[in-house]
């Protein structure tokens, strides 16, 4: 079942954890947003793995709600 | 330079800035103080706040009771009236503060700023010493305790108080930490330019620190009547000594504070004369130091 | 009185105008950034203007009312949905008891409120009931809403139905760039006239390392004016040094070359200048940029600042509802 991993908040890509083809599981943590210097982690909801990812390290000012990593 | 006139100028829609001089002067810090008590008694419809700095005062008004050129104008017509500095007399409360100088726990964050951030960092008492051709550390205890300070300002940080000394044989100066550390521990005293700190709580802090005092200066739970109701215990225009004590005599004060038993050593009977103190230190042999 | 199911990234009990009385004691005055939204939240439930509500910044709250009440939500869209049913925005709602109100992240803007007839209840500390919680003071105990925590909330006749007329509410962009104003000084004249250019000239890109003490700026350099260099030792030793003076609440304050505008929750007073000074006709901007987003300065004299203020405050009342 695919899953679309969307931002929750506006802000900056601090660190991104997967890259294509990565196997994960329900609750592991794919990317770390950062925003009024506090630190969001987004996690996989279900195992799966990493069919695309959207977002890059470093990015800024990111909107919320764009799709940031897809999983099979 | 103390200015001959205050200069004004506005910050925003809301804030008035008084700056009385461009330099590190008391007679500053005397004549924000003295325009501040002259404004408390709502001299001013308007003026809601003001908050006296070094050499400066900030105002707080309200425009829809006043506009900045007419506060301009009223500030400006009771700075005149209240004459020269030297004629301001306030009532000024004297705390006592047990101190320990040198103590392991700024020796502790010292430390770790110099494994973490920076390896050159010259140990902060040694620095001081150093930079102001004292004989040694010891000679340095002695001078920096040797005087009352008086709180010039708070700010930057809830309760935080700026101290300057009294007695100008007690000057010193120093840097500030560059880059700044992350944390400092709670009631350490340190000195930054001419002013000497006491961190209220553990803040990040760019003072050079070298004394930690177990006596609380913040009270967010109510323990002690001294703080009258407030958060903070010290005002602008409080004085304060620092009393060297050993670490078996800090650690006892800690005990008290934490049981609330601790009580305050503050003298509140005292005005604080601006020509008096002048006059006493125009008889002080400025060139010798304790 | 309410249970905080999730707590949303940061939210926090705030009032208006906030904290005042205390800035010589370092205190800031704290209070809803977007004050606009705040004060029309409060008209919508029949609150008196100084009454509490709920700041939410990017990601809101859930909240399960524990009593039939009225609220509102006013300010960045946070998509909020009662029991799964959309809520609108800028009107006042009937929720009843047992209800659990969702909000997510904000599509547009970045800080949503929610007013409640009655108004938060929590105990006022030094006159206010705002959170300033770098130093764990007002609000709940001192800091941003909790998992599991009850929030009291104060008796109050709120009624359903009422609207904010779409003129009278603040226009949240969404092309990601804001006009700012900005008043000279205090501290204008360390900045010389290429300096001044820049910065009303420049596209200011708002850092992702802003809160609600400071919002940091990324732009050109600033070039100062003789009086930044030629001054004695105790000003300190860059050019935006300056003797420790007070700090007016949205001075853009100059750390070395990186301006921060100093916001609700900011330092009271310290050793940098400030150029410019971001009246309050302009906070509900701040409060509502996100980061990455561009801002860019116009130059307003004190009278017009104040005459903006004035203009906002004349829609924070019953006029605006319709």
């Amino acid at each position: 079942m695919a899953h679309e991993v969307t931002l929750q908040t506006a802000g900056n890509m601090w660190k991104v954890l997967v890259k294509i083809g990565d196997t994960v599981k329900a609750g592991d943590t794919l990317f770390i947003m950062e925003v009024m210097k506090m630190e969001v982690p987004h996690e996989a909801p279900d195992d799966g793995v990493v069919k695309a990812v959207h977002v890059e390290e470093g990015a800024e000012g990111l909107d919320a709600g764009m799709i940031a990593v897809e999983i099979e | 330079m103390i200015y001959e006139h205050p200069k004004y100028s506005p910050g925003g829609d809301r804030y008035m800035l008084i700056q009385f001089g461009d330099e590190m002067n008391l007679d500053l810090n005397f004549m924000g103080q003295g325009l501040a008590s002259a404004l408390e008694g709502d001299a001013i419809t308007g003026v809601i706040e003001t908050a006296p700095c070094f050499a400066s005062m900030l105002i707080h008004y309200e425009p829809s009771q006043i506009s900045y050129d007419d506060l301009q104008r009223e500030v400006g017509s009771l700075v005149e009236s209240l004459g020269p500095s030297d004629d301001i007399e306030m009532s000024s409360r004297l705390f006592y503060f047990q101190t320990m100088y040198i103590d392991p726990w700024t020796k502790e964050c010292i430390d770790t700023y110099r494994e973490k951030i920076n390896p050159d960092k010259e140990y902060d008492p040694e620095l001081i010493t150093r930079l102001n051709d004292l004989d040694d550390v010891a000679q340095f205890v002695r001078v920096h305790s040797g005087t009352e300070y008086w709180a010039a300002s708070l700010g930057f940080w809830p309760g935080l108080a700026f101290l300057m000394p009294l007695d100008p044989r007690c000057r010193l100066t120093v840097p500030k930490y560059n880059p700044p550390r992350t944390w400092t521990p709670q009631g350490s005293v340190g000195m930054g330019g001419m002013s000497t700190g006491i961190y209220p709580v553990a803040t990040p802090g760019g003072y050079q620190i070298f004394g930690r005092t177990p006596v609380p200066i913040w009270d967010k739970d109510g323990r002690f009547e001294e703080f009258n109701g407030e958060l903070c215990l010290l005002r602008p225009g409080d004085r304060l000594k620092f009393v060297p004590c050993t670490q078996d005599e800090f650690e006892e004060i800690e005990h008290q504070v934490d049981e609330g038993r601790y009580k305050y050593n503050v003298i509140e009977y005292q005005r604080f004369s601006v020509r008096n103190y002048k006059q006493w230190v125009s008889k002080l042999d400025q060139t010798k130091r304790f | 009185m309410f249970e905080v199911i999730k707590p949303g990234l940061e939210t926090s009990v705030q009032d208006w105008p906030g904290r005042y009385g205390y800035w010589n004691q370092g205190f800031p005055p704290s209070g809803p950034m977007d004050s606009w939204s705040f004060r029309l939240g409060n008209v919508l439930v029949g609150n008196e203007p100084g009454t509490a509500g709920l700041e939410c910044q990017y990601i809101g709250p859930s909240l399960k009312f524990r009593r039939d009440t009225v609220i509102a939500l006013t300010g960045a869209n946070m998509q909020a949905k009662l029991e799964g049913e959309s809520c609108p925005m800028w009107e006042s709602i009937s929720i009843l008891s047992g209800q659990t109100l969702e909000l997510t992240f904000a599509s547009e803007g970045a800080r949503a409120y929610i007013t409640i007839a009655g108004g938060i209840a929590v105990e006022p500390l030094l006159g206010s009931r705002s959170t300033f919680h770098k130093a764990g003071v007002g609000g709940m105990g001192g800091s941003a809403l909790r998992a599991e925590q009850i929030v009291p909330v104060g008796d109050g006749k709120g009624e359903p139905g009422r609207r904010v007329r779409e003129a009278a509410r603040p226009l949240i962009r969404t092309d990601k760039r804001w006009e700012i104003e900005a008043v000279a000084g205090p501290n204008d004249d360390w900045i010389d006239t290429q300096g001044h250019e820049r910065f009303l000239s420049a596209d200011w890109k708002l850092s992702s390392k802003s809160d609600r003490t400071g919002f940091r700026l990324e732009g050109p350099d600033w070039s100062f004016t003789p009086k930044a260099t030629n001054k004695l030792p105790e000003h300190g030793e860059e050019p935006s040094n300056i003797i420790d003076q007070g700090y007016p609440l949205g001075a853009i304050n100059l750390a070395g070359q990186t301006p921060i505008i100093l916001v609700n929750d900011g330092p009271s007073m310290g050793g940098f200048i400030n150029p410019y000074t971001v009246p309050q006709c302009a906070f509900w901007k701040l409060g509502q940029a996100k980061p990455g987003e561009i801002l860019n300065f116009k130059l307003v004299t004190v009278a017009e600042a104040q005459k903006s203020a004035a203009e906002i405050g004349a829609l924070c009342d019953e006029s605006s509802i319709e």
